[in-house]
């Protein structure tokens, strides 16, 4: 850790551990003497479409290498616009075609971005 | 008679296939693009070598060299990315012999054997370690900078990185000279030059290529340079070894390597093109200019210059007892 | 000089030049919108290209207009979708992502654009001048200096955290061990990555700015089922009004100027500007409560302010030859490859050179005013697109961009983490603004203290006894000092 006059590399995260923790109770104890009435977090399933929406980008991320880019893009699009949302078909394939060709040009071609190519090679 | 027409018939388009395949292994090296790969962040020194090279290259080359940077780790990240790379010649590593070749090894274990998992293409260039003080400081050499050092509780020398090959010599300097010199790392010989040029230590070291333009403006004077001969770059500059003190290193050399595996005639083919291009009259003038001296040595001759200085900063670092804290 | 300046205008006005010019800007400004790519890796894209181009002059023309082109896009994610593009940008995110959400997201984009070119301009002018003097200011600027500036920097970050101080300060105190992830520069030892390889650099900026602020948004507006767009108040004008400009004029000013002396010094310099920019307009605003409400000061200070420090972040560069960020080194090592040196002889050795980008910067700062104020229309659209549709979008947006950084799925995954922690953190009333800029500015002042420490072998006395940062940490106890009065006063007065 260092000696003060001499802080190593541990110094600066302790001492912010330290206040941190000062802190949190500082705030815990203000509110907590306040009264302030616990509101819930999450009133009657709001939480659901957060959830779904975590849920799908973990989708995208576990299966983009493996799968590649524009499929997983494609799917990701159509299900988080048909599960999380309730549009047309119509509409969400017509997005999701454009967006995906759309965002690809963008970027493997006028970017030149590499993109994770899975073994569809696509 | 119809079976046998049929299995000629498939021999022959094999046969037919086979062609391309053979013809595509026949074809030379390169095919596409060769990658080098940079470990240091763009702009510095080894940075402005590779794009150097990589300007006069499609004269000598087939296929045009492309530099990529990927600083990291002290130079780490980079080299361990063309270590885990394929080792078909279109993945190098530029910067062979830096600070976390030669000298981190003898600190820390990498997470690859730098001697065994990398091959040597060539040598390109030698960046010396170069001591540098301001032009209105109260010493002007460096005797009257040890006498300084003597008088006072500690000097600071601003390095580029911690436990690289300037904050090394340094430290052995601060041994040998019995002056206390604490080395104050900056991220990079930008910073570490903008540091002692402003005045912020009392001295600083650097390679020639960062300093040049500040030497010609007349702003920093080189004392010092921490090589067995004087280097060609700044052929004024009296080594450390001539003034008294045996401090000598190979400083940061830099070099191509390919990973492990790498088959000998894409060395081959690498090392003479890269030759080449250091014996380009205007790529000599050109690197002269910024301070970089041309320096190719060939593979076998380069493999035995750095397994050298790796003992040379061994025994450095042994001699002057020089740790890391 | 001003002959040097005639004839850098006449090269400037060459046909080859202004297509480079404008090549640059329009690159720089889609470099700037779109995520992960910054100005410093496309011009290091681009260098092969400038050799071929040839001439010096043009190359670095072309260069200089993408990176202050990159400043005027980084705004409009900021007030469009409350996603910084770079870390100068984030400030411009708190009013103007409020003023897009109240229908004002054209004058909001509008004066963004209309500071940023005056205070662009500005500081041109000031690069004409004094460049060489503000130079010599800007190395006296050591470790020490800049503790103190990161401190005042810091404490600026906290003044951001919306209601209550307390819950700034951890958002502030979160960043900087957020910023301590990784690779430790002065002793070498590598902190809290648990074994992820990937982390040993350390959180990259890009992520946490997608995460935090880009998917923390999204998930948390998911809690609405919002089927139409998301700004349902009318669109109003397309244009700042006079009343806008009347309020914005000085806080154009004022920022131009703040980024002006802040830009030069290497390192944080815009960033820093935009704080405190943001923090003047604060405390000399008549309505300070406005402020975090979509406040058009609050926009307008720190675009100028930003835009102005990338303009003198060229003096260090082309008087001293000391590149002051990451986008200005490869503009150097462009230079010193075509056979220019950069340094104090730029000005007499290669006046073509000098005078000609000199030149080229007024020219490309009108390119583009002219380029963004017809987009503003256009981005304003965007906003009427269904959010349902958008939402998506800019998550995938936020994927490829973090991806491109490092080609790596293991930053999305960071990104994702950041992005609930940032959901979690509005659900509890905290602001993800002052943690990101602590966590930008945290390395720079851990580093200064460890370095200036060195320096003094251990004394703190060597923070006073400099004039300049002695003047800054006195006015920083000055300031703390004033604020605990204050505070102390307003409850003496309840409790009465």
């Amino acid at each position: 850790m260092g000696r003060l006059k001499h802080p190593g590399p541990g110094f600066l995260p302790f001492g912010l551990a330290i206040v941190l923790i000062i802190l949190s109770l500082f705030l815990i104890f203000s509110k907590w003497k306040k009264g302030i009435a616990s509101t819930p977090f999450w009133d009657h399933r709001t939480w659901l479409r957060p959830l779904l929406g975590v849920a799908i980008l973990i989708f995208f991320a576990l299966v983009v290498q493996w799968v590649g880019f524009l499929i997983t893009t494609f799917v990701f699009l159509i299900i988080w616009m048909g599960v999380i949302e309730r549009i047309r078909w119509r509409t969400i394939v017509s997005i999701s075609v454009g967006t995906t060709v759309a965002l690809f040009l963008i970027f493997r071609y006028f970017l030149e971005v590499p993109l994770p190519v899975g073994f569809f090679k696509w | 008679m119809k079976k046998d027409k049929k299995f000629s018939l498939v021999w022959m388009l094999c046969l037919f296939l086979l062609i391309p395949v053979t013809v595509g292994a026949a074809e030379k090296f390169p095919t596409k693009p060769i990658e080098i790969v940079v470990p240091f962040a763009a702009g510095g020194s080894t940075d402005v070598l590779a794009r150097m090279v990589a300007k006069y290259a499609p004269k000598y080359f087939d296929k045009p060299l492309v530099i990529i940077n990927k600083p990291g780790g002290g130079g780490v990240t980079g080299t361990e990315g063309v270590v885990r790379s394929k080792a078909d010649g279109y993945s190098l590593y530029l910067g062979y012999g830096s600070g976390h070749d030669l000298v981190t090894p003898h600190f820390q274990k990498l997470p690859y054997e730098t001697f065994i998992d990398l091959i040597p293409v060539c040598r390109l260039s030698v960046h010396s370690v170069v001591m540098i003080i301001r032009a209105d400081a109260p010493y002007k050499t460096l005797k009257e900078f040890i006498d300084w050092g003597k008088k006072r509780e500690q000097v600071t020398a601003s390095v580029s990185t911690k436990a690289g090959s300037v904050d090394i010599t340094f430290q052995a300097l601060g041994k040998a000279t019995g002056v206390k010199i604490v080395t104050v790392p900056f991220r990079g010989g930008a910073e570490s030059v903008t540091a002692i040029v402003g005045g912020q230590t009392d001295c600083g070291g650097n390679h020639p290529s960062e300093i040049i333009s500040h030497i010609k403006a007349k702003r920093l004077i080189p004392i010092a340079v921490a090589l067995e001969q004087r280097d060609s770059a700044i052929p004024d500059v009296p080594t450390f070894k001539e003034l008294g003190y045996n401090v000598v290193t190979v400083g940061s050399v830099k070099g191509v390597a390919a990973p492990k595996g790498t088959p000998p005639e894409v060395i081959q083919y690498l090392s003479e093109r890269f030759k080449k291009v250091c014996e380009d009259p205007e790529f000599i003038k050109s690197m002269k200019d910024i301070g970089q001296p041309v320096m190719y040595l060939g593979s076998a001759d380069f493999e035995k210059y750095l397994k050298d200085g790796f003992e040379q900063y061994g025994k450095l670092i042994k001699e002057f007892n020089i740790k890391l804290e | 000089m001003f002959q040097g300046l005639a004839n850098g205008f006449g090269i400037a006005f060459s046909f080859t030049n202004l297509t480079f010019a404008l090549l640059g800007a329009l690159l720089g400004t889609i470099v700037g919108i779109l995520p992960g790519l910054g100005p410093a890796a496309t011009i290091s894209l681009l260098l092969p290209l400038s050799f071929k181009i040839g001439s010096p002059v043009t190359s670095i023309i072309m260069m200089a207009g993408i990176f202050y082109g990159a400043m005027y896009g980084g705004s409009t994610t900021s007030i469009l979708v409350n996603i910084p593009g770079e870390a100068a940008s984030v400030v411009t995110c708190i009013d103007g992502y409020q003023m897009a959400l109240k229908g004002r997201a054209g004058p909001a984009l509008g004066i963004a654009a209309i500071g940023s070119f005056i205070a662009g301009t500005i500081g041109v002018i000031g690069l004409t001048f004094v460049a060489p003097p503000l130079a010599e200011f800007a190395l006296k600027f050591g470790p020490p200096e800049y503790f103190a500036l990161t401190l005042l920097g810091l404490l600026m970050a906290t003044l951001l955290g919306g209601s209550s101080i307390v819950k700034g300060l951890i958002m502030v105190v979160l960043g900087l061990l957020l910023g301590s992830v990784g690779l430790d520069p002065i002793s070498g030892a590598i902190r809290f990555t648990w074994g992820f390889f990937m982390l040993q650099e350390g959180v990259d900026f890009v992520t946490l700015a997608m995460g935090m602020f880009g998917i923390g948004e999204i998930l948390i507006n998911l809690e609405k089922e919002l089927t139409t767009e998301l700004v349902t108040r009318k669109i109003t004008h397309l244009w700042p009004t006079l009343k806008d400009w009347a309020e914005s004029k000085w806080a154009i000013l004022r920022g131009s100027f703040i980024g002006f002396f802040i830009g030069i010094l290497p390192g944080g310099g815009a960033v820093i500007s935009s704080l405190v920019s943001y923090a003047v307009e604060k405390k000399v605003s008549k309505h300070p409560e406005e402020f975090g409400k979509g406040a058009i000061q609050g926009v307008a200070g720190p675009e100028s302010a930003n835009n102005s420090a990338a303009s003198t972040s060229f003096i260090p560069l082309l008087t001293l030859g000391i590149p002051g960020n990451a986008a200005i080194a490869m503009i150097f090592a462009a230079l010193l490859i075509q056979g220019v040196q950069p340094g104090p002889f730029l000005i007499t050795e290669h006046p073509d050179v000098f005078w000609g980008v000199v030149a080229s910067m007024y020219i490309g700062n009108v390119m583009l005013l002219i380029l963004n104020l017809p987009l503003v229309g256009m981005w304003v659209q965007l906003l009427r697109v269904p959010y349902a549709i958008l939402a998506p979008i800019i998550v995938l947006f936020c994927c490829i961009g973090v991806y491109s950084i490092r080609n790596t799925v293991f930053d999305i995954w960071v990104m994702g983490i950041f992005g609930v922690i940032g959901y979690l953190f509005r659900k509890v009333d905290m602001e993800p603004g002052p943690l990101i800029l602590a966590f930008v500015l945290g390395p720079i002042l851990e580093r200064s203290l460890r370095q200036a420490l060195l320096i003094s072998a251990g004394s703190p006395f060597i923070f006073f006894s400099r004039p300049i940062s002695g003047a800054m940490m006195g006015f920083l106890i000055l300031f703390i000092f004033i604020q605990i009065v204050r505070a102390v006063r307003a409850k003496w007065t309840r409790v009465q």
